[in-house]
């Protein structure tokens, strides 16, 4: 059982969990805008990036809005949307199955995803447009799952919070790492100036360190909670 | 970059806890709802959910037969025949099957875009729709204001029944008129001589009831305007029936070779035999009885009330010189044959004729069609059941649809001004296909704004390499939008690309001709939302008219089809809309034969305007057509619109109502506007001018169709191409000898505009004399499965490993000039003068 402060630090750990996961769906979700451009280049955000050791270029912090902005719309549109050469950012895309179900839009993984959400008691939006397995909608459903663990850790001494960890950890497993680590290598050896080919790499490495928290912390969690 | 710890993980995280929190803009979701599970239940993300089958209407071609698509979570997988459809009785053919295959296209265009780099450069940004609408609307608003609405050039494929009209009415909403369509290319010369004669266009042939089939230049089992719906009652009548079947062909297709009979014949001759084969029927009195009934409805001679008697003396004479040997030596077909199938066509009733592009894709295309109804109507066989039927479909009414105050049109449709080369009397369905070259002709300044709408201009239509030519000068074409589901050959040349949705994700009401001539209503409805950003492009311009400030009583074209459908009788009281989602079909019933025998009441003569024109024997509303007193009903514009009634003996007669063009109620064989137009009244024979001085080398070049492609909307197809990826030029083994070619070799194939590389395939099946291309494949874009033009990285599409083609084909349009039959201006495909060498 997790006394106080340990139920407050979890609660705190997934608070953050999720904010880097609703972080990552809006960076992906489209292209740049200008108010996602005006809080990166803002000075604690660029200080956590240079800590990271992100290098994002002179240019980005100095080159006028409207030009970088123009700039980077190319740079989603070559590299998301096509036509021609594109890494399309959906999972049914890149995800290898072994049914051999995969590499169009709306093939299986695309379903499981859509039924995944739909099970949750959770609708796709109807004024968004993107399919239902965008990274960014992966991302984002991480974000609800973990900001409701943050919620079971405030309550009934997170008696309930395993239960979102378990279904965090299912699709992350089942999902998530199955395809955008490779997605990002594709936008790292892509990427022709630095935004996205920095935010991929830090995608990738973000990934590799939930992936190991989420596993220490989890087990943690399921021994203590379970022996409560 | 550093690794990620927990110190710098929470940096970032807090870093990024407040840009979301900072930015507005961030906060638009995919995903609505809370989550809600229990604790303690087990979570089951893999929970099965119940298959939808939707009654819908396919879109592959023009037959768009009824059809029921399955969904399943979300996603298309399997498209099958309506069962409740008398048109197809539950038969899709595998075009339509393969459908599905579009909407999860990898090429296809899922977002606005807008180009960026030169026009053609293949460089593209992502826009908004409310920034890809609000430019075209602001450019239509700039050409309003300045009183040149007409400047707008709305260009489409494909737009038939809801959507055509819907579109259509939008686009004539702004105020222009300058709408091209793609009949010139397809099948006008059939259907202005079908205006010429029966009036309207379109015939049907009644497979259930006939005993006898003709088929003259139409692999109808492959590939028709009314595929599945025909093709399946001919192999029932042949089974079921014993019904022979005759086709003329001047290649062995899988329908010849289905047939009883086939008989080779030359390119471009079938007119020649439909007049011998009249002349037999004639000399021989076989046209006594039904013929004979028949010619009483019909005009033969400038005198409308003529004697049945003096009618056959002049058809006679007119066919004096059109002997069997006389066709014999110009098609090939020897005369004892001709003269064998007239006999058996005019004695084994009721027969139906059925001939179809191969005839009329050429320099004597309308008369050839002209001369195949003077066939039909001497032996009878016209709207009767078992013969040739005026066609009959589905008549939705239609919820309002603005119109503007003034249209203006841009005189650039119907081919060259008179006097010119490439000028026709009667472009009754305009010669859209010379639209390019007349607005090269015409100079900068004819349009500022194009709009193509499932059209291809550069590939659908002759002289690939001129048409790219035009379409990237920006001079002549300052800003063009292409709207199309796919990254195709023509879009590639667009400033703007909207993306519009598939067949499988929007609404129609239906109408193809029904072959039991009782007319079916059907319906399509979205199966799938459209994928990604996609848009119906009714949707498009109902928005861009609303800009405008033009109201509408929908915001959507599903609204309006189902206004529509709610609206129509007999549908209405099944049930309407809800009736039609159901069960997607409905029919009241009644076959509908001998149209023209309708009597029209007293009263409808009696109606201020209406007047007697003698030489016509037409009543028909003068003043409404703003005619002066005494002025002729044939040359008064567009009288036929005024039309009432025709007198025939002491009866007032619907008789075949004109349509397009000003004719009797009578069944015109003689024609007083062809004779007006300087060509002789009845069909006549005049070899095409391309074709009188061929030499010893030169071949003719013919084009025809695949059961699994289209003209040039389905090569993106995986399923399709992956059966039918290139187009082997077909080659007669005594042609390929003389000229060193072997199967499989590389050939050139030359004419007056350009040569052309290609492969051989050579084979018994090709005619001496003859090359056939088929008129499918040779993309220049359209996707990797057409074009081989792909995203290098592999993975992209599983079955990329499935492409074992190298070679895309190559499209004879290279090589096929544009230009039109000497009467309607319709395409002639299939004239072109080849000479053809091993490269």
């Amino acid at each position: 059982m997790k006394n106080n402060t340990e139920l407050k630090e979890s609660a705190e750990h997934a608070q953050q969990r999720s904010n880097v996961y609703g972080f990552l769906a809006a960076v992906y979700r489209k292209e740049l805008s200008a108010e996602l451009l005006v809080q990166i280049k803002d000075s604690p955000f660029r200080e956590v990036l240079s800590d990271l050791g992100v290098n994002l270029g002179k240019e980005f912090f100095s080159a006028p809005e409207e030009e970088l902005i123009e700039n980077y719309a190319i740079e989603y549109t070559r590299l998301f949307l096509g036509p021609g050469k594109h890494i399309s950012p959906h999972e049914s895309i890149h995800y290898e199955r072994d049914d051999g179900d995969w590499g169009t839009h709306w093939s299986a993984s695309t379903v499981e995803v859509k039924k995944f959400v739909e099970s949750l008691g959770l609708n796709y939006s109807e004024t968004d447009r993107s399919m239902p397995d965008h990274i960014s909608v992966e991302f984002e459903l991480m974000q609800k799952l973990i900001e409701k663990e943050k919620e079971e850790w405030e309550v009934n001494e997170g008696k309930d919070a395993l239960h979102y960890i378990k279904i965090e950890n299912m699709f992350m497993k089942d999902h998530i790492l199955k395809w955008i680590p490779q997605f990002c290598d594709k936008v790292i050896a892509e990427a022709e100036l630095p935004f996205y080919k920095e935010i991929a790499k830090l995608t990738k490495k973000f990934l590799e360190f939930d992936k190991k928290e989420t596993s220490v912390n989890g087990e943690e969690d399921r021994q203590k909670v379970e022996q409560a | 970059m550093a690794q990620l710890t927990r110190r710098n993980f929470m940096k970032f995280a807090v870093a990024s806890g407040a840009v979301l929190a900072a930015g507005e803009g961030m906060k638009s979701k995919a995903l609505a709802g809370d989550i809600k599970t229990q604790t303690g239940r087990d979570f089951s993300p893999t929970t099965k959910k119940e298959r939808k089958a939707i009654p819908s209407a396919c879109w592959q071609c023009v037959s768009r037969d009824s059809m029921i698509g399955f969904v399943e979570d979300g996603r298309l997988v399997k498209l099958e025949g309506q069962p409740k459809s008398i048109r197809g009785n539950g038969h899709i053919c595998a075009r339509g099957q393969a459908g599905l295959t579009s909407v999860y296209d990898p090429d296809r265009i899922l977002h606005p875009m807008k180009r960026i780099g030169p026009r053609g450069s293949g460089q593209w940004k992502r826009i908004s729709w409310d920034e890809a609408v609000g430019e075209l609307t602001s450019r239509i608003k700039k050409l309003r204001d300045a009183g040149t609405p007409e400047k707008f050039l709305y260009h489409y494929g494909r737009a038939k029944a809801s959507s055509g009209k819907l579109i259509g009415g939008m686009v004539k909403a702004t105020g222009t008129g300058s709408i091209g369509n793609h009949t010139g290319v397809c099948e006008s010369a059939k259907w202005t001589a079908q205006e010429m004669t029966w009036g309207g266009h379109f015939d049907n042939w009644d497979i259930d009831n006939t005993k006898y089939m003709l088929i003259f230049g139409s692999n109808i089992l492959e590939t028709h305007t009314n595929h599945m719906s025909v093709a399946h009652r001919i192999m029932h009548a042949k089974v079921d029936r014993g019904v022979k079947m005759v086709t003329f062909d001047v290649r062995m297709s899988n329908t010849a070779a289905k047939s009883d009979e086939y008989i080779p014949i030359k390119q471009g001759t079938d007119m020649a035999v439909f007049l011998a084969m009249t002349k037999v029927i004639l000399d021989k009195g076989l046209y006594k009885g039904a013929g004979e009934e028949f010619l009483e409805y019909c005009k033969c001679t400038e005198k409308h009330d003529d004697s049945v008697a003096n009618k056959i003396a002049a058809l006679k004479k007119h066919y004096a010189n059109y002997t069997p040997a006389w066709a014999a030596q110009i098609s090939g077909v020897p005369a004892s044959t001709i003269e064998r199938i007239a006999v058996e066509y005019a004695t084994t009733k009721p027969a139906v004729l059925i001939a179809y592009r191969g005839p009329v894709t050429t320099y004597n295309g309308t008369d050839c069609e002209r001369a195949r109804q003077v066939l039909s109507s001497i032996t009878g066989n016209v709207d009767a059941p078992g013969t040739n039927c005026k066609a009959v479909g589905a008549g939705w009414s239609s919820a309002a649809i603005p119109k503007a105050k003034t249209k203006k049109v841009k005189d650039i449709f119907d081919g060259a001004p008179k006097g010119e080369p490439e000028s026709y009397p009667f472009p009754t369905h305009h010669a859209s296909h010379q639209v390019l070259d007349r607005i090269k002709a015409k100079g900068p300044g004819t349009f500022d704004v194009a709009v193509w709408y499932c059209y291809t201009p550069v590939f659908a239509n002759g002289n690939h390499m001129r048409n790219i030519e035009i379409v990237k000068d920006e001079k002549l074409l300052p800003f063009v939008v292409s709207c199309d589901t796919s990254y195709g050959d023509s879009t590639h040349y667009a400033d703007m690309i909207m993306p519009d949705a598939t067949y499988l994700e929007r609404y129609d009401w239906e109408d193809m001709v029904d072959p039991t001539q009782i007319g079916e209503f059907y319906i399509r409805q979205a199966l799938v939302k459209p994928l990604g950003e996609a848009r119906d492009f009714g949707d498009v311009m109902i928005e861009v008219v609303n800009r405008l400030g033009i109201k509408t009583d929908y915001k959507t074209k599903e609204e309006y089809v189902k206004m529509s459908v709610d609206m129509t009788p007999g549908v209405k009281e099944a049930g309407g809309w809800a009736y039609m989602a159901k069960h997607g079909v409905w029919n009241d019933g009644k076959a509908k034969f001998y149209s023209y025998k309708k009597e029209v009441p007293a009263s409808a003569i009696k109606e201020d305007g209406v007047v007697y024109d003698e030489q016509a024997g037409v009543y028909w509303n003068a003043k409404k057509a703003h005619a002066k007193p005494g002025d002729s009903y044939f040359k008064t514009k567009n009288a036929y619109k005024y039309y009432v009634a025709t007198k025939m003996g002491n009866k007032l007669l619907a008789g075949f109502k004109p349509d397009k063009i000003n004719k009797s109620g009578y069944m015109e064989l003689w024609s007083q506007v062809v004779k007006d137009a300087g060509y002789n009244a009845l069909p006549e024979w005049i070899p095409a001018p391309n074709q009188k001085n061929m030499g010893p080398n030169d071949m003719h070049l013919t084009t025809y169709k695949v059961c699994v492609q289209t003209h040039s909307r389905t090569q993106n197809n995986k399923w399709l191409t992956e059966i039918y990826p290139n187009n082997h030029a077909w080659i007669n083994p005594k042609d390929a000898s003389k000229r060193g070619i072997g199967d499989g070799d590389k050939i050139k194939v030359k004419s007056s505009i350009a040569e052309m590389e290609t492969y051989a395939h050579v084979t018994e099946n090709a005619q001496p004399g003859h090359i056939h291309i088929s008129h499918h494949m040779g993309h220049y874009q359209y996707g990797r499965y057409a074009s081989g033009k792909r995203a290098p990285e592999g993975r992209d599409d599983p079955d990329d490993k499935n492409i074992h083609w190298k070679w895309h084909g190559s499209h004879p349009n290279q090589v096929i000039p544009n230009r039109g039959d000497r009467l309607g201006g319709f395409q002639r495909w299939n004239d072109t003068v080849v000479q053809v060498r091993k490269a």
